[in-house]
């Protein structure tokens, strides 16, 4: 089977796109696919690549949109999937574009230092000793100590597309939760600061990293986590947990929310009084009336039953 | 200080000195994988690590604990990409926490034994008393090991072992290793020098042993630097790719420092020591783990015989590594295998063990035989011939107490290196121990050098090789393909040669074939064709110099090869089937003059134990 990569090139400013067409064998990766392009058609096509069994995160690409690890994935499981002999391969997105499919690593690590991403042991551990946790204490953290650090994640994150200041890329969260809930660190307090201040409540839930980490790591799920030991560690005074404290307080008491103050108790009244006009064209189109009483829903035992069987969950 | 150099500035005919002057910081530079005081040629480092694997990692941040010492490490792609990442097994170290009945000295008996006496016993005694306290402090960096009941690391017993001694992560012991080091290199500021290619070590003086720095290739811009230092830690990795698809390596695994090494005076030790694992996917070399065979699965020929019982009729399918090998490729050699040239192989069939065991422990086996050959194991058998794996050969290590070399302020370490410890075999998991017990010693060797040397270099030296280098870019670059051979055709016959000729088996005539023939292409490769003269990430051009270092692997390994007449460990000769005691209880020694190899030797090191027959 005869397949079309219409591959992005980019050298030295000159911007554009190529189609190469490339004879597919049986278990043949994206990333050889690149590599015969690079042999037989075309050897100024540059793309990075170390292991070619998916361990050491160097070939992450997008091909039609999505982020794959060009090592791992067959030609022909993406031409069945998108019912085509014809794939767009791109750069991963929110990384800046060094040439073709090779893409600038360096903000990110200056990124991911942000969180403090090093263990610092608990002070009766020892180099000479080491440390102590039991199996279940590792099993808590053990998944996310598989980043491979390939950038799946934030290539479609759309946070990080809309804007990069004030947010990390998912694979420093998963980083951030690897460490807090690792037993052997002496003050997880600390790094949570510093991973609020780094934009945790930013995240817009969008679940592409999730849907994206080839290593199956759930970067939205480790946000999540995150999330609730700010609570653990009595960091909720932001807007994103007294949001999502509100939420939480009008689905037990009510079982809906109301929305009129929602953003006073998110905010606060000084900040909320800011957002008056919003208030008033909601109210006038009807939206929004501050004189209604909050209705309680009629399924409200119900609702509560389910919120106590999830805090039983964890 | 250190110089960038640019090429497209480059004004022939003016004096080298002159240069110098002329081209400081002339070009636009945007990147931030390269320190401002690199670019500016502000800095002098300390220590310049060359490799981002384990050992150049763990050197680092030996090296920084003096707070004085300017440190860096270059890598030609980012720190955590390096083969140690690809290490499954986990680290060997005496520890006493999971058997408390193991022994420092059991630990250098199985590893004496395991490489089949042809490591310096001295060596092993540092090393294996050292493995056992890296383990302790990689978990208070923060290596997610596997924990047992009383909250310590769990250890396992690896091949070779005869005790539990490696603590892992799961079967990705080493990607955790690199990831907790690269967390303490950030957390350190360490400088890391990225996206650099390594392409010569400059030194200077009468005797030409005063190390100016080191020249590399800077990727992102296409710039030649020049960057000074005391002590350079050549930590670059082995050299598995001279057999392309047939290796478990990464495709960076290429001994670019170690030919830079050999270029400086540091000779190439016992290069002809290749470790070959026996059940690599035929389709692409990659390792299927020694756990297929040890829940089960049954080697089988073209005929449907379970040939294993002419080999080792009682340990079968679970012989050691290298009889396995050795069986799989004389099936293939007789005609019995399937398929054909480098993809020949022998059938791993995996249909006699049940599902869910399949599930349940072959996952990953599993899995990859799917992805890659599109074979489902629980249905029928995947193809798989021996793929070299480890190379155990490297440069010199002239004092293991301090990881230096002959050359004064150069230091090795990791499987660049040769300690020796694995002599002509290495047991698993002894791997990622050495890197962290030898990058611990050379990060401690350098920076004590550092401290108590000053620096030495030329740095007109050094600017006048960058732009000698520049313009090798120039003329490299821009060859035009009529006549000329590509890289990657040069790169297939080059593999031919070692595949076939220098392989699992090896014999006088065809090692002489061999020996020919990579000289034949190492003049095609003289005037071989890149096809891209861009400058910004060539990665065309940086394949070009990552064949010329393989093409010059080769030929050491070959002449090791044809010199040692004995077989013993990874070396086979079929010519020489007995191991010679005798005679080669000695390390092989090269180092090129002029266009071909010198060969000396050096004695192996016995303390304890003089050679016996290796049995399991």
């Amino acid at each position: 089977m005869d397949v079309t990569l219409h591959i992005q090139r980019q050298v030295e400013g000159r911007k554009w796109y190529q189609d190469y067409t490339v004879p597919v064998t049986t278990g043949m990766t994206v990333l050889e696919a690149l590599i015969y392009v690079k042999e037989h058609l075309d050897p100024t096509l540059s793309f990075t690549c170390s292991c070619r069994s998916s361990i050491c995160g160097a070939c992450a690409v997008r091909v039609n949109g999505n982020a794959e690890l060009s090592c791992e994935v067959l030609v022909e499981t993406l031409t069945q999937r998108y019912q085509t002999e014809r794939l767009t391969i791109r750069p991963l997105g929110n990384f800046k574009v060094i040439r073709d499919l090779v893409v600038d690593w360096d903000p990110k690590a200056a990124r991911i230092k942000k969180i403090k991403p090093a263990l610092d042991p608990k002070p009766e551990f020892t180099p000479e000793t080491g440390c102590k946790q039991t199996p279940e204490e590792f099993n808590r953290y053990k998944k996310y100590a598989g980043c491979i650090l390939c950038g799946s994640c934030v290539s479609e994150c759309n946070k990080n597309t809309l804007n990069q200041k004030d947010f990390l890329d998912p694979f420093a969260f998963v980083k951030a939760e690897q460490l807090t809930a690792d037993t052997r660190e002496k003050d997880p307090k600390e790094r949570l600061k510093a991973v609020l201040d780094a934009g945790l409540w930013r995240c817009f839930n969008c679940q592409e990293c999730t849907a994206k980490c080839p290593k199956h790591l759930d970067p939205a799920g480790a946000i999540e986590k995150l999330k609730e030991a700010t609570f653990k560690y009595g960091l909720a005074d932001n807007v994103g947990a007294k949001h999502a404290k509100a939420i939480y307080d009008d689905i037990s008491e009510s079982g809906m929310l109301d929305e009129s103050k929602l953003n006073i108790r998110s905010e606060g009244l000084f900040l909320s009084a800011l957002r008056a006009p919003m208030a008033l064209r909601l109210m006038n189109v009807g939206k929004m009336n501050p004189m209604d009483s909050h209705p309680v829903n009629p399924e409200i035992k119900t609702i509560q039953a389910i919120v106590k069987t999830a805090e039983k969950e964890g | 200080m250190a110089r960038e150099f640019s090429r497209r500035s480059f004004i022939k005919g003016m004096t080298a000195a002159g240069v110098v002057l002329a081209v400081g910081g002339c070009m636009s530079w945007d990147g931030k994988n390269i320190p401002e005081k690199v670019k500016t040629g502000d800095v002098t480092y300390d220590v310049l690590i060359i490799g981002s694997g384990g050992a150049g990692m763990r050197a680092a941040l030996a090296a920084m604990e003096n707070k004085d010492l300017k440190v860096a490490v270059m890598t030609k792609l980012m720190p955590t990409r390096s083969a140690s990442t690809m290490a499954q097994g986990g680290m060997n170290g005496v520890t006493g926490v999971t058997d408390p009945a193991d022994s420092v000295e059991s630990h250098v008996f199985d590893t004496v034994k395991g490489a089949d006496y042809l490591c310096d016993q001295d060596a092993v005694e540092y090393f294996a008393e050292r493995a056992g306290k890296n383990i302790f402090e990689m978990d208070y960096m923060g290596y997610p090991y596997n924990r047992q009941a009383d909250g310590s690391f769990h250890q396992r017993k690896m091949g070779g072992s005869s005790h539990a001694r490696a603590a892992y992560f799961e079967d990705r012991a080493g990607h955790a290793m690199v990831h907790t080091l690269y967390e303490q290199c950030l957390a350190h500021d360490v400088d890391f020098i990225s996206d650099c290619q390594m392409l010569e070590i400059s030194m200077s003086g009468e005797k030409n042993d005063q190390l100016n720095g080191v020249i590399a290739l800077d990727m992102r811009s296409g710039n030649l630097i020049g960057i000074a230092a005391k002590t350079i830690i050549i930590a670059t990795g082995g050299y598995g790719r001279v057999y392309w698809v047939r290796t478990s390596n990464p495709y960076s695994s290429t001994g670019d420092g170690i030919v830079a090494g050999m270029k400086i005076g540091i000779p190439f030790k016992d290069p002809e020591m290749v470790q070959f694992h026996p059940t690599g996917l035929s389709v692409n070399g990659v390792l299927l783990s020694e756990s297929s065979r040890a829940e089960g699965a049954l080697l089988i020929n073209k005929n449907g015989e379970r040939f294993m019982s002419k080999y080792a009729p009682q340990k079968m399918e679970l012989a050691t590594r290298d009889i396995v090998a050795r069986a799989i490729a004389t099936e293939i050699e007789q005609g019995r295998g399937l398929g054909e040239g480098i993809h020949a192989g022998v059938y791993l069939d995996f249909t006699k063990i049940p599902k869910e065991r399949i599930q349940e422990r072959l996952g990953q086996v599993a899995d990859l035989s799917k992805r890659f050959a599109g074979v489902d194991i629980t249905e029928k058998p995947v193809m798989i011939a021996p793929t070299c794996h480890y190379s155990m050969g490297g440069l010199e290590m002239a004092d293991f107490h301090t990881g230096a070399s002959r050359v004064p302020g150069v230091f090795v370490a990791g499987e660049c290196s040769c300690v020796s410890i694995h002599g002509a075999n290495r047991l698993g998991a002894n791997s990622l121990s050495e890197v962290l017990v030898f990058g611990h010693t050379a990060g401690d060797g350098a920076s004590s050098y550092a401290k108590n040397h000053p620096y030495v270099g030329d740095q007109k030296k050094l600017m006048a090789d960058c732009s000698k280098w520049a313009d090798s870019f120039d003329e490299v670059t821009t060859r035009p393909h009529m006549g000329n051979r590509t890289v990657p055709e040069i790169r297939d016959d080059m593999v031919n040669t070692m595949w076939f000729k220098c392989g699992v088996f090896r014999e006088g005539k065809q090692l002489e074939e061999a020996r020919r023939e990579l000289a034949k292409l190492r003049q095609d490769y003289d005037k071989c064709y890149v096809g891209d003269s861009t400058r910004v990430y060539n990665t065309a051009y940086e394949q070009y110099i990552e064949l010329g270092n393989l093409l010059q692997i080769s030929q050491a390994i070959v002449e090791g090869a044809i010199a040692r007449k004995e077989s013993r460990g990874a070396h086979t000769r079929r010519d020489f089937p007995k191991r010679d005691d005798v005679n080669f209880m000695k390390h092989t020694l090269i180092s090129p003059e002029g266009d071909h190899y010198k060969i000396e030797y050096k004695d192996v090191v016995v303390t304890k134990y003089p050679p016996k027959e290796r049995k399991y």
